[in-house]
């Protein structure tokens, strides 16, 4: 992220790595979104979540690159095919995974994603492609020169927008969804009871498959997101150690069942990690907190929320 | 109450009925190549014998988390953090410099190591009261990386980041010799698990997995019991980690990082999910096979060429096989490899040997009924 | 002094108020029954007098002691023993370590001995076992012993229930609904059988009950619930033709109701 520094602002030290930490937050927040949504749907967490993502960022690395028998197309195609990949990995996890345990205890459901999990994570790695995916910038990739935007003096990159305008977007069309769709409420109803909800006509397995393809096109967007920099790079595993940080944040902040709290989640832990890596010496007194330090800081923060509130702040069960 | 229908003919003394002394000298000599691949297969050549040291600490932390999960029906997605804290506390104090420590300080260390991992494991515990299922296990991962993060790096602690030495005591100074020690503190952990089994231990924490509400109808403290579980097996981790520390001779934080020990908490939980929960023959043999993967893949690559491919790949090998299992074993096999192996330890124990499995579904039963192992 | 005795319990969830001022009393080898349409609040109270939940207001005292605070686990050690509505046992276990489950509070020795495996530890439990057979012979089910509870019947497993709180040598039971799913011949067998335990084993016994024929034949006295407040009590005879009584199960105008009953009886 670069700073254009006005040396007598302090403005500006906040709020470059608000802006970058927004952004950042932003994938964090599609991930958060595609949890709440099986959460709120099948009533499990899915491990595999992390690994939605990473499968879109390397599909679309190798496509954009070009390697092996893979041919190289457009950026933006890359990119597309990046995210039906996940999206067919989801469906395909909802097939042959979920659909075989769907009456079982919720905590079999969990155990098997976290199967899933594994399973994706040793598939990319084994397959013969440079394990870390960092797909270009966007001004990269249309050869333009990288678009410059000032907000009070600090630059803000194009690819920060591209992330917080895709956030925006899938948010707004995630609400709209549940709210007004005849899909969306029947994802609902089925998460609320399959049986009633045959009753009244809805296909629980239609349903289901897609919901689990919604949340492929999330973590499929989330990942593409995430392999560009200033996020830089993805590799297999990598999302997933962080998804649980993000889901844990938007389980306490919105109870697992809140999709704003999962958005609000997911952007906090962007500005908070941006925060703590900053180099604020132009903030008397705000200096970089150590890493160990910050991640125990937050973590208290929010087990006390939970011990408090074991539904979460804004959540209704848990 | 002749309402019932007494189509089986079961007769109550066939299944208590033990085997005769014949039928024991049977027994024993099936368990002499079990005896052969524990003792004396590891002594063929130091990197076998260690091998064998790091299934025997696996098999411990196996054992601690079907007390956690299979018998108290908790989550834990931050075992590793038991195991770093007990092989941190018994580095630090024995550390002696140069010197080998006296068995004295030696057996302290071992003893401050699980007294130090149940504590922790008491703290997680407490927590565990207020915080149920989906949120306990995000809190469980949290616990584990933040203890990763913020404990193990404490420069004090760890050598000033260059690890803390634990040199073994004259007595188990061999690779051998350290190898039965191991398997001496296997053997205390299964111990205390068929004291926990067999007593009023066992059948609270089970009571209490199934449905508090009735636990404590039948006179158990919930709460109590609930803390105990966490305690035995926070106290058995530790005490895997003393083993460990003194088996690689230092306690370093770079052992434990964060993203090593979210990978280990995942394959605990395979460990003990592909084991069978709440069996302990079951959990120990996946536990072995977990800790083994890697050298017996590793040797068979050698034999067969691909032992630079097999390097580079060996996590997402191993990943993969872990999946595997555990997938196989959650949609077509619930009860795990403790359900497969049944009738062979029934057999062992004395009982007669019989395919037919009336209790075997106690673990499907548990994932099936436990109420409070719910997202 | 009576066994148990309530006083003006009040229990309130949110804005409802579930029990309101009821009291009651139980004494020495009675069989008390506790009556009333579905969700008067029986279940509710019975919760409230074992400890699961709070009292708003009012009082449980079992043998003279205030003991509205206790949790469930340490009236359960005190000798109450209770069923629940649905069968309330460990579902994953067999019968025989249900039954030794259910003698928690009897074992004679701690956890921390337990952990030790002392020899008393083992001599204990095969006395506890042993208990437990002389139940499964009293009730009949021995042949269930190593019976895993997913293979039983319904009617076997709220026998098994009762047996569970028998295991313990309680005092005083607590029976929610243990006729239910039985037919005419069962549930006069389980009247014979309740008298028979008290006789035998000195229990005192408060029941809910839905069941009149078994109410009248086993019941000393009847307290009849109606949303939340006692409606009526008395002997089993009295309260059966009490008109507001009819009135409620029936859900008429009390002079109507009686003159239906009436009608029906000539």
């Amino acid at each position: 992220m670069h700073v254009v520094a006005d040396s007598f602002s302090t403005q500006i030290n906040l709020l470059t790595p608000l802006i970058s930490g927004i952004a950042n937050g932003a994938a964090y927040g599609l991930l958060g979104l595609g949890l709440v949504l099986l959460y709120k749907s099948n009533r499990i967490f899915n491990f595999a979540q992390g690994e939605f993502a990473t499968v879109a960022a390397i599909v679309a690395y190798v496509f954009d690159r070009g390697t092996g028998w893979v041919p190289k197309v457009p950026y933006f195609l890359a990119i597309l095919i990046g995210i039906v990949a996940a999206v067919l990995i989801a469906v395909a996890t909802e097939r042959l995974v979920i659909r075989p345990l769907f009456h079982r205890p919720r905590v079999v459901l969990v155990v098997a994603t976290v199967g899933v999990a594994l399973f994706l994570i040793g598939v990319e790695g084994l397959l013969p492609y440079p394990q870390t995916a960092s797909l270009r910038t966007i001004s990269d990739a249309l050869n333009v020169q990288s678009y410059v935007g000032r907000v009070d003096g600090v630059v803000v990159l194009d690819q920060d927008v591209a992330k917080l305008i895709a956030l925006a977007v899938l948010a707004l069309g995630a609400f709209l969804f549940f709210r007004y769709t005849a899909t969306g409420t029947a994802i609902l109803a089925v998460s609320q009871d399959t049986t009633a909800a045959r009753v009244v006509g809805i296909s629980v397995e239609r349903i289901s498959m897609t919901t689990w393809a919604i949340a492929g096109l999330l973590g499929g967007v989330a990942g593409v997101l995430l392999a560009v920099p200033p996020a830089g790079s993805v590799t297999p595993g990598s999302i997933t150690g962080l998804t649980l940080t993000v889901a844990f944040s938007a389980a306490v902040l919105g109870g697992m069942t809140s999709l704003p709290g999962a958005f609000v989640g997911g952007l906090l832990i962007g500005v908070i990690e941006a925060f703590a890596n900053a180099d604020n010496g132009f903030v008397p007194g705000l200096n970089s907190l150590p890493t160990a330090q910050a991640e125990v800081a937050v973590a208290v923060v929010l087990l006390v929320i939970l011990l408090v509130r074991p539904r979460g702040l804004l959540g209704q069960e848990a | 109450m002749t309402t019932q229908t007494q189509l089986l003919r079961f007769d109550p003394q066939a299944a208590r009925r033990r085997a005769s002394v014949t039928g024991w000298l049977v027994r024993a000599v099936f368990l002499l190549p079990v005896l052969a691949l524990v003792l004396w297969v590891p002594h063929h050549s130091d990197d076998w014998t260690n091998d064998a040291v790091f299934a025997a600490i696996y098999a411990m932390v196996g054992l601690s988390m079907n007390v956690l999960v299979g018998y108290t029906g908790q989550i834990s997605l931050g075992q590793q953090a038991f195991l770093g804290l007990g092989a941190l506390t018994a580095a630090n104090v024995v550390h002696t410099g140069y010197n080998a420590p006296d068995p004295f300080t030696f057996a302290l260390g071992m003893v401050a190591a699980v007294g130090v991992a149940a504590g922790a494991a008491l703290l997680l515990g407490a927590i565990a009261l207020r915080i149920r299922g989906l949120y306990l296990a995000l809190v469980t991962l949290v616990f584990g990386s933040v203890t990763a993060d913020a404990v193990f790096t404490i420069s004090s602690l760890n050598g000033h980041d260059a690890g803390v030495s634990a040199y073994r005591p004259t007595a188990f100074q061999s690779d051998y010799g350290y190898y039965l020690f191991a398997l001496a503190m296997v053997a205390v952990c299964v111990y205390v698990d068929v004291c926990v089994r067999r007593s009023k231990v066992g059948r609270g924490l089970i009571a209490l997995r199934d449905n508090e509400l009735v636990a404590s109808a039948f006179g158990i403290n919930v709460l109590g019991y609930k803390l105990l579980g966490f305690v035995l097996s926070g106290a058995m981790a530790g005490l895997a980690g003393g083993v460990f520390a003194f088996w690689s001779q230092e306690f370093s934080d770079k052992d434990f990082t964060a993203a090593a020990g979210f990978n280990k908490a995942l394959i605990f939980v395979v460990m003990v999910v592909v084991g069978g929960l709440g069996n302990r023959t079951g959990v120990i043999a996946a536990a072995a096979f977990f800790a083994l993967v890697d050298p017996l893949l590793a040797g068979l690559a050698h034999h067969t060429g691909w032992l630079s491919f097999y390097t580079d790949h060996k996590q997402y090998i191993s990943n993969l096989i872990g999946a595997g299992l555990l997938l196989q074993t959650v949609i077509f096999n619930p009860g795990g490899l403790g359900q497969v192996l049944r009738p062979f330890t029934r057999w062992f124990a004395g009982h007669p040997l019989s395919f037919h499995d009336e209790h075997g579904d106690a673990a499907a039963a548990a994932l099936a009924g436990g109420s409070n192992v719910r997202a | 002094m009576s066994v148990l005795e309530v006083r003006n319990l009040t229990i309130r969830f949110g804005g409802l108020t579930a029990i309101d001022d009821l009291s009651l009393r139980v004494d020495e080898w009675e069989i008390v029954g506790l009556m009333g349409p579905n969700g008067a609040g029986k279940t509710t109270a019975f919760n409230c007098i074992t400890g699961f939940y709070k009292a708003g207001a009012g009082h449980v005292y079992y043998r003279g002691d205030d003991v509205t605070a206790l949790p469930p686990h340490r009236k359960a050690a005190l000798g109450i023993g209770r069923t629940f509505q649905n069968v309330g046992m460990v579902k994953s276990e067999t019968v025989l370590e249900n039954l030794l489950t259910a003698q928690h509070t009897k074992t004679g020795y701690g956890p921390l001995r337990a952990l030790v495996g002392a020899g008393a530890v083992r001599r204990r439990e095969k006395e506890l076992a042993a208990h437990a057979d002389v139940i499964l012979e009293l009730l009949g089910l021995t042949q269930f012993r190593d019976r895993p509870l997913g293979s039983l019947s319904y009617g076997t497993l709220k026998l098994l229930e009762l047996g569970c709180a028998l295991a313990s040598d309680p005092d005083l039971l607590l029976l929610d609904e243990p006729s239910s799913g039985m037919g005419p011949e069962e549930a006069h067998e389980l009247g014979d059988r309740l008298l028979a335990l008290r006789h035998e084993l000195g229990l005192t016994m408060l029941l809910i009950e839905h069941h009149v024929p078994l109410v009248a034949a086993v019941c000393d006295y009847v307290y009849v619930l109606n949303f939340g407040r006692l409606l009526a009590e008395g002997a089993p005879d009295d309260v059966r033709n009490h008109p507001e009584v009819v009135a409620a199960y029936l859900g008429g105008e009390a002079p109507e109701a009686l003159a239906v009953t009436e009608e029906e009886a000539s």
